[in-house]
């Protein structure tokens, strides 16, 4: 007798094998101890280049919280991460492993610049809110194209998005070096915006909006994927394609609808970054934010809201790094290792075992 | 023309040593999504053990412990913990990306990489060969790294078809459990191939620092690593094959380096686009046709 396969299974992309991440109780003590252990590890790095590490960690400290100014640019720097890190958690969920981010972020960057610089004259007050949409969008489209070469052709999706990812970095040059640059700048930048297209500040810090929105997404794909069918769906494909199957979920639909969600929340980053930011679009404006939304989604054990303190946790991080490098004199590179670290540590400690 | 050509060879070298050590791990049954850092990680041994010695093989010994080390961050995550391949390996980039500029920065003892200036290893001709018109200038007259490059296709297809160690090797890749059988142990084996994959791929990165720049600059693989995966993947896994993916893919830079001397009414971001899309057509083209090593990305049982 031969076995029933599902219709769905068969002409789906090929799982290899889900991501088997544990996310059930004491993950949360986990991942702290391994937070814990790549700061000891990198202590011990900091003190064989002959510096006192404790001393390292206390100048990173009050250089990433010291005041309110430096407050607000780790709010600004987790803002991307997590916008980007929670829908990469979401795609995590869903068993899909999406590290185009980098990518999409980077033209999404380039959907609201388009939108910001060739906003008619017309309802200034929609400029901000046309110019993130344009940035969402231009996000799909890019995750979009990974999911349409996964599903359809059956390549692995780390493959197509990672691929993706430099032709998305050139797409940005090329716009820049074409219809979107400034002409004679000396290097690839668009013009700057018209104020009306900066996003808003929040008061009495020097963070821009972008890190409300980014928590208010993340709570809205939390309570998505705890509390809807669609949600419950996602966890479902993830944790078994072929339960997934066999309870006729469509695979192929749900990797779509995590693909292009995450997709459009890169964009946002990507857009957020540019109007919260700088202003302007300009070349590498987002260069590393694609895997450090893995890193963040990895730290909040992929749980979209638990993203948030992840992404603080990195921005508060890499906020400190200059000072730490300025005062001290330990290169900020410190904390890219810290992050490579606590990746690695997190991924060995949290394996399920079945 | 022969000047493009051995444009193209010179590129494709990198590649083709990174992609013959991911073919290494791959045939064990473990993604080499990890090249990319080896690849980083060996070309700053590479740079820094030749600076301090004053020896270009010392720098080629420190470049392997280098990638390496990287090899066996992946082995004991991926293999001895069983956590996901393919996160595992851009997270083993991620470290090498940090590690090398931090370790740059602190070589100096400032806040500024350390300058090192290394004169690219010269080509060796390799005498009578190198004096046949056409053929000599384009195929013998190459830095050591070259020949090492081609003769590693060799040495791999050699290894992976025809000994026991290889067998045992592709089997860890097909069926662990077959290994298992076998009186061998699948967990060693794999490790023992990522490992050796991160050596290979720090051979690869050196040819960058050592016979290309001769010097190390923050992340100057530039994605060299995942373009040797794309080609091992397109090569489905065989040497030879792999070396002429490479070189495609080293055609295709060398083509826009000297576009400007074509004229072509093209920008150089778009050619500059053309080695990956060109990667992704050929994986969406082959698409369900590549069969994979069958066990590659599963974990081993836990009581293996």
């Amino acid at each position: 007798m031969t076995e029933a396969v599902p219709p769905d299974l068969r002409t789906s992309a090929p799982r290899i094998a889900s991501l088997r991440l544990a996310t059930g109780e004491g993950i949360a003590l986990r991942i702290v101890v391994a937070v814990i252990l790549s700061l000891v590890s990198s202590a011990a790095l900091v003190a064989l280049s002959g510096h006192n590490p404790l001393a390292a960690f206390v100048a990173l400290a009050k250089g990433a919280a010291g005041s309110p100014h430096q407050i607000g640019v780790a709010l600004n720097r987790a803002t991307p991460y997590l916008l980007a890190g929670s829908g990469v958690a979401f795609c995590f969920r869903a068993g899909v492993i999406n590290i185009g981010a980098e990518g999409q972020i980077a033209v999404g960057g380039l959907g609201a610049a388009a939108v910001a610089l060739h906003w008619p004259h017309f309802a200034p007050w929609l400029v901000v809110p046309a110019s993130l949409i344009g940035a969402a969008l231009f996000g799909a489209l890019w995750s979009g194209i990974a999911a349409a070469i996964h599903l359809g052709r059956r390549v692995h999706e780390v493959l197509v998005t990672l691929l993706l990812n430099f032709v998305g970095l050139l797409l940005v040059q090329e716009a820049l070096a074409g219809p979107l640059g400034q002409f004679g700048a000396g290097f690839l930048q668009s013009p700057l915006m018209p104020r009306g297209a900066w996003l808003w500040k929040l008061p009495g810090l020097d963070a821009h909006i972008g890190f409300i929105f980014a928590l208010v997404a993340a709570a809205a794909l939390s309570v998505t994927l705890w509390r809807t069918p669609f949600g419950f769906a996602i966890r479902v494909a993830g944790r078994s394609r072929h339960a997934a199957a066999y309870a006729g979920f469509s695979i192929s639909r749900l990797t779509w609808a995590a693909m292009l969600l995450s997709g459009a929340l890169a964009g946002l980053a990507g857009g957020v970054e540019v109007l919260g930011i700088h202003h302007r679009l300009i070349e590498g404006f987002s260069l590393g934010f694609g895997f450090k939304a893995v890193t963040v989604a990895l730290l909040g054990a992929v749980e979209p809201l638990a993203v948030a303190p992840a992404a603080l946790f990195v921005g508060l991080l890499e906020a400190g790094s200059l000072s730490m490098q300025r005062q001290i004199g330990v290169p900020s590179a410190l904390v890219v290792v810290i992050e490579g670290l606590t990746m690695l540590f997190i991924l060995a400690a949290t394996v399920r075992r079945a | 023309m022969i000047e493009f050509l051995e444009a193209a060879i010179r590129i494709a070298t990198p590649l083709m040593l990174a992609a013959l050590g991911g073919i290494l791990s791959e045939r064990a049954g473990v993604f080499a999504v990890g090249l990319e850092g080896m690849m980083l990680m060996g070309a700053f041994g590479g740079a820094v053990g030749a600076w301090a010695t004053g020896s270009a093989l010392a720098g080629l010994a420190l470049a392997i412990v280098c990638g390496a080390a990287i090899g066996l961050v992946v082995a004991i995550v991926a293999v001895g913990y069983r956590a996901d391949h393919m996160v595992t390996g851009l997270t083993a980039n991620i470290l090498a990306a940090g590690l090398t500029a931090y370790l740059m920065r602190v070589l100096s003892g400032g806040g500024r990489p350390i300058a090192i200036h290394l004169t690219p290893l010269p080509p060796w001709p390799i005498p009578g060969l190198a004096q046949i018109p056409m053929v000599g200038p384009l195929l013998f007259v190459h830095p050591p790294l070259t020949y090492l490059a081609i003769l590693g296709c060799f040495a791999l297809a050699f290894f992976l078809g025809r000994t026991q160690a290889g067998l045992t090797l592709r089997a860890a890749g097909e069926s662990p459990e077959t290994v298992l059988a076998s009186g061998a142990e699948p967990l060693r084996v794999r490790m023992l191939a990522v490992t050796a994959c991160g050596g290979i791929a720090g051979i690869g990165g050196a040819v960058l620092s050592l016979q290309q720049v001769g010097t190390f600059t923050d992340g100057m693989t530039s994605g060299r690593g995942y373009l040797a995966l794309a080609s091992l993947i397109v090569a489905r896994w065989n040497p030879f094959a792999a070396a002429i993916a490479c070189l495609a893919f080293g055609a295709a830079e060398a083509f826009e380096l000297r576009m400007e001397e074509f004229g072509l009414p093209v920008s150089s971001y778009i050619v500059q686009m053309a080695p990956y899309l060109i990667a992704l057509a050929v994986l969406a083209v082959l698409g369900r046709a590549s069969r994979m090593p069958a066990a590659i990305g599963q974990p081993l049982p836990w009581d293996q």
